[in-house]
């Protein structure tokens, strides 16, 4: 049999979430006519050789681009900004409301590199309580010597770091176990 | 229905019945955790109206114990059937955590068993989206059985028909060794995870605090398992993922790829590629900006994207004919060959080949990850999978040598001795027993020893080797690669090699299978 | 002795700019091609490249004093200009130099050393009664005896490399319990920047103004100053805009510090370009900090307020000639700032953002200088600094200035990574700027926003993002494949393929 009243449904609106959760909504079929706050004006996309893409928008010109894309995540640069989005149907963006009431109770905090270097020391170790903003050790980036604080305060699980050892960008360094 | 007739009543009623099993209230009770229906998801994979049911009237079967109860419904919280996927016919099945939990009692097992004798014998691919809270305990060895029966099912299908699993809920204890023996396994952030035992057990026996997240979230599978190949960060995503990837397969072991319709083409001599891999050995790249150079534009898509980083797996399009690659990531572990990248590399090789699809490899190894742990935990055997998988394959085989290519790596990654059909190095490769450091150390160590300046004497030798042994011309002189060629034209020359091969056959002797150094 | 040719013992914007006033003076120069930039713009402006693309040293020739000795032997230039970082500041390297009769564009190496280690530069400060923050003119040797000092001071206190610049090997201690793990990344630091553990500890003066004059000095004793400049928009120590001069100067107090500038530079028989750096608390009180013995990065401030060029004046006195200038010469016309467009994500707290530069379209106003080392197509990669260009506007008053430089971020654009361009606009836009009261501490304390964006922009963003998103989908769907094609095969493979099973 086929699943007579239910098809591919159709999407009525698209919502882009930036990171700290406020939504642009934009309804499909999607417009070039736009309005922000109580201005409102057709947005056009333009391109050249000297300048690449920029936006035009009540004659002002945005340069921008996309930086990077994962799945349904944009980081878009516009006029030297970078914005994070994930752009979610009205479903999706159910599901995201859901899992960030539930995102409270994580317990474990990653700590990853925030660049590519070398861990030139390591100031803590396993099993010590840490207050947030405790450094927690030393990368060498770009000649230069950066501290690695703690994001939050708990204990440390597991260290994955030796000094003297190099770490490319998001490698996991320390696991942090949240608590006060 | 517009009928009046008696006979029809009956069916009338039924299918009322079974509408009215699925009401909004349990939707919502699945939305709420941030999942949707069966019904749900089986819409979104499949074409539009495409999508028959069967099965979905069957009742759940009658246990004689009185442990436990059993809601009485239709369809024992699975539903199964095919349709047609970007207009092919797929088979699939879907648990249903609507009804009893999504459990797997004999009926619901027989369904699924079902659902996959038709795809094998239809030869066609099945996917499975699973979301199960495991065996139902109120049925017993019953339900444990059926799971035998899947997984028989799934291991005589395994090379003949492509089988995906999408793990979007639970699935525990024996549940998850059905995804495992499937070619490739999907999971959803957050709201999916699998494991053999579980936090209570393992809070039980070890005295260990963690989530089901934590223990086995598709995060985890993602990067440190492998278990699974792709995640996502919600269900629409997962399966327009499964969507895309169907996309680059056969039916069956019988077909070969499908081809796109329009390939894009892309300008036949790319200069860019000269510039990716850096003239210094020791400076990274990403090995990703080369792959992207030579497929099809945008048609590179990674599998086990998080896991064994060092080294890069995927299927991408040439000239719209479907390839696998397998590239050394120089960004990752200096590109090193360790246990996890081998088994990696080693699985989808027999992926690829199983179904026809023809292997580019991209290298530059320094060799295989020194250390005591790698040793330990059998490198050797480990690294024999990849060396096993590539030499075992019987597709088109095309290795680029990009720049490192020693030792005993060399040779795993499609030497021309284990079987590469073309072998093209570009001027940048340094094909040696070892590195140019290495080599040096071994032969001169006395008069290194002896040396007033070793540094400088060191500089002069590694110029040496580089200058007579560490390049591509010995190599090729001696026949042991095919060409040294301009990276620009890396493209065009592998359409060109690859349609030479399109006819390509193996005999291998008979054997019932070989022994894969498991 | 008049110098024919000079070897450019740098890279990047300093070297081009060096073979710029080279080039107008009718002087040959030789940049080094190295394996970690072959491809480097540098290398286009010079006359003559040595080539050392195909050697992979774990040194940087530029920071090789053998290797640059030899490279001098070899071609046998008359001069090396240093430019700035690496072996600038070198005393050993300029002494060999010297001794093989070949002009180092700089000091002698005696005013290097005696500037560059800042314990000696405190002592001669003491002896010639320049006004000093109390603290050590001696080198620390472990934590206690930091403790022991820190204690005396007072905290605040800072430490720093006493071969150090640039913010590298320097903290700030506010509490007695920082002071163990400071000292010892200070020092681990300094190691390793300079080769020298040595550090020494002064009073920290809580957000000062970084107020600096530039000295100009010929052989034969004769010594002025250019103005000043105003770098107190700093992170960590790094400066991000310059200016000249600076709002925070009277007349008199620019004469006063001039002097103390110039009577630091004759205590050492300094000569060519240096720069005198003093920090500037609220109650106009200043105290000398070091003396950098060589070009800044800054110098086009002063280049553009002044209308000299600091690096002809520089190769002029490395020839014997004498200043033609005295201090009455010196005119301050107008106002210049200068923002350093750095490939670095503001939003992440500075961090180098590596990539390529896809395109770069610079402002070409008048009153507008771009000092770049780099074109399209280059790319910034973690072996060197984060620079791409440093963008010096001139106005009439400080207020033109700053406009003009508004005017001039709006027109640069730079697509394919992240810079601090949006850093600038705020900054250019905030009240303590613009009121000239703001100081060291500007950033940390008064920059509510790193950077400049307004929920329209995030809007047009989150607008584009979903666009994309929409036709990637599209693009997706349109992309059709032929599954019937994959059952097209050939007779004899598929034979072949169907009795191998």
């Amino acid at each position: 049999m086929i699943f007579g009243k239910s098809s591919k449904k159709e999407i009525k609106k698209l919502i882009a979430v930036n990171a700290k959760r406020k939504k642009f909504e934009f309804p499909i079929p999607f417009t070039d006519e736009l309005k922000i706050g109580d201005r409102q004006g057709e947005m056009k996309i333009k391109e050249d050789d000297k300048h690449g893409t920029y936006l035009l928008w009540k004659n002002k010109k945005y340069p921008v681009e996309v930086l990077s894309k994962n799945q349904n995540r944009y980081e878009i640069l516009l006029n030297g900004v970078s914005y994070n989005f994930s752009i979610e149907t009205p479903t999706s963006y159910k599901r995201l409301k859901y899992l960030n009431t539930k995102s409270g109770s994580k317990k474990n905090e990653n700590l990853e590199a925030p660049m590519p270097g070398k861990i030139v020391e390591v100031l803590t170790e396993e099993g010590r309580e840490i207050r947030a903003g405790e450094p927690l050790l030393i990368l060498e980036a770009m000649k230069m010597q950066n501290e690695i604080q703690a994001p939050v305060s708990g204990k440390v699980k597991k260290i994955h770091v030796k000094s003297g050892e190099s770490v490319l960008k998001d490698d996991l360094m320390v696991e942090i176990i949240i608590g006060k | 229905m517009d009928t009046n007739g008696k006979l029809f009543r009956k069916f009338i009623e039924r299918e009322d019945r079974l509408n009215q099993q699925y009401t909004a209230e349990l939707a919502k009770k699945q939305h709420n955790k941030g999942k949707l229906t069966a019904r749900e998801r089986i819409d979104l994979l499949f074409d539009k109206d495409t999508f028959e049911e069967i099965d979905a009237f069957v009742t759940t079967a009658s246990t004689t114990s009185s442990f436990g109860t059993i809601k009485e419904s239709y369809g024992d919280g699975v539903i199964v059937g095919h349709g047609k996927v970007s207009g092919r016919l797929i088979f699939a099945y879907a648990q249903d955590f609507i009804v009893m939990g999504g459990s797997l009692g004999v009926v619901h097992a027989q369904k699924i068993s079902k659902i996959q004798q038709m795809a094998l014998k239809m030869g066609a691919p099945i996917i499975g989206l699973i979301d199960s809270g495991g065996a139902r305990i109120q049925e017993g060895i019953a339900s444990l059985a059926g799971y035998a029966s899947i997984f028989n099912n799934n291991i005589n299908s395994s090379g003949v028909i492509p089988q995906i699993s999408v793990i979007m809920g639970p699935a525990a204890g024996g549940a998850v060794y059905s995804p495992a023996l499937t070619d490739f396994v999907f999971m959803t952030n957050k709201t999916s995870y699998m494991f053999v035992t579980g936090p209570s057990v393992v809070k039980e026996v070890l005295n260990e605090d963690v989530t089901n997240d934590e223990l086995g979230g598709a995060e985890v599978h993602a990067k440190k398992s492998g278990v699974a190949h792709m995640i996502y960060e919600d269900e629409e995503q997962t399966i327009l993922g499964v969507i895309k990837l169907l996309t680059y397969f056969p039916s069956n072991n019988v077909e070969n790829p499908p081809v796109m319709v329009e390939p894009c083409g892309m300008d036949e001599v790319n200069e860019k590629l000269r510039d990716i891999v850096p003239d210094d050995p020791n400076k990274p790249y990403d090995v990703k900006e080369v792959i992207h150079q030579i497929v099809d534009p945008d048609s590179f898509h990674e599998t086990s994207q998080y896991f064994a980083q060092n080294l890069v797996v995927g299927f991408a399009r040439l000239d719209g004919s479907t390839i696998g690659i397998i590239a050394n990531q120089p960004k990752v572990l200096a590109g090193t060959l360790d246990i996890n990248s081998s088994v990696k590399g080693a699985r989808f090789i027999r992926f690829c080949d199983s179904f026809n699809i023809p292997l580019l490899t991209l290298e530059d190894v320094p060799g295989f990850l020194p250390g005591i742990d790698q040793e330990h935990m059998g490198i050797i055997r480990n690294g024999a999978k990849m060396l096993y998988a590539y030499t075992e394959a019987t597709v088109p085989k095309i290795t680029v040598i990009m720049r490192k290519s020693y030792g005993g790596a060399y040779i795993v990654m499609n030497s021309k001795n284990i079987g590469g059909d073309f072998n093209f190095a570009w001027p940048t490769a340094e094909i040696a027993v070892m590195g140019p450091d290495g080599a040096v150390a071994v032969l001169y160590r006395r008069e290194l020893a002896a040396s007033e300046d070793p540094d400088a004497l060191k500089k002069d030798l590694v110029k040496t080797y580089r200058d007579e042994i560490a390049n591509p011309y010995i190599a090729d002189e001696k026949g042991y690669i095919d060409e040294v060629i301009d990276p620009a034209i890396t493209r065009k020359k592998l359409i060109i090699a690859f349609e030479a091969l399109q006819n390509k056959h193996v005999s291998a002797p008979a054997k019932k299978h070989g022994n894969i150094p498991l | 002795m008049s110098i024919k040719s000079i070897l450019i013992a740098n890279r990047g914007e300093i070297a081009v700019r060096i073979a710029k006033t080279c080039k107008i003076m009718g002087i040959e120069t030789w940049g080094i091609k190295t394996s970690a930039e072959p491809k480097a713009h540098y290398l286009t402006q010079v006359d003559k490249v040595y080539d050392l693309s195909d050697v992979f040293s774990e040194v940087l020739v530029f920071l090789d004093v053998e290797k640059l000795m030899d490279i001098v032997a070899e071609i046998k230039v008359d001069a090396v200009h240093p430019g700035y970082g690496f072996l600038a500041e070198n005393a050993y390297f300029a002494q060999r130099c010297v001794n093989i009769n070949v002009k180092f564009v700089g000091p002698t190496p005696d005013a290097i050393h005696k500037m560059g280690n800042k314990t000696i530069a405190r002592q001669i400060a003491t002896k010639n009664e320049i006004p000093l923050a109390s603290g050590t003119t001696r080198s620390i040797r472990d934590a206690a005896d930091a403790k022991k000092v820190s204690d005396k001071i007072g905290y605040p206190v800072i430490i720093k490399a006493a071969s150090g610049g640039g913010g590298r090997g320097m903290r700030v201690i506010h509490k007695p319990e920082e002071l163990a793990q400071m000292f010892r990344l200070a020092t681990t630091e300094a190691e390793k920047a300079f080769n020298d553990p040595s550090v020494f500890i002064e009073k920290y003066i809580q957000n000062p103004k970084h107020i600096e004059f530039q000295i100009m000095a010929d052989s034969h004793g004769n010594v002025i100053h250019l103005g000043e400049r105003e770098c107190s928009i700093q992170r960590k120590h790094q400066k991000l805009l310059e200016e000249a001069p600076s709002p925070a100067l009277s007349p008199e107090l620019r004469k006063e510090m001039g002097d103390i500038a110039i009577r630091i530079a004759q205590a050492v028989n300094y000569e060519s370009a240096g720069t005198v750096e003093f920090l500037l608390d609220t109650n106009n009180n200043y105290y000398f900090m070091e003396m950098n013995t060589r070009i800044q990065v800054e110098h086009p401030v002063t280049e553009m307020v002044t209308g000299f060029d600091l690096i002809e004046q520089q190769i002029r006195v490395a020839q014997g000639e004498k200043l033609t200038i005295t201090q009455k010469d010196i005119k301050i016309n107008g106002w210049a700032i200068e923002c350093r467009i750095n490939a670095e994500d503001v939003q992440a707290g500075f961090s180098p953002y590596l990539g390529t530069i896809e395109k770069m379209v610079l402002p070409n106003d008048e009153n507008v200088r771009i000092d770049s080392g780099v074109v399209e197509g280059d790319t910034i990669s973690p072996n060197f600094d984060s620079m791409i260009a440093k963008l010096i506007v001139w106005g009439e008053t400080r207020d033109e200035a700053i406009a003009n430089t508004q005017k001039a971020l709006s027109k640069l654009w730079i697509k394919g990574l992240k810079t601090t361009i949006p850093f600038f606009k705020t900054v250019l836009n905030h009240s303590s700027f613009t009121n000239g009261s703001f100081n060291t501490g500007f950033i940390e304390n008064e920059l509510e926003f790193m950077h400049e964006s307004t929920d329209e922009e995030e809007a047009l963003a989150a607008w584009f993002a979903t666009l994309q998103y929409i036709n990637e989908k599209e693009k997706e769907a349109e992309n059709q494949v032929d599954f019937e094609q994959g059952k097209n095969i050939n007779p004899w493979l598929l034979n072949k393929r169907m009795k191998s099973f």
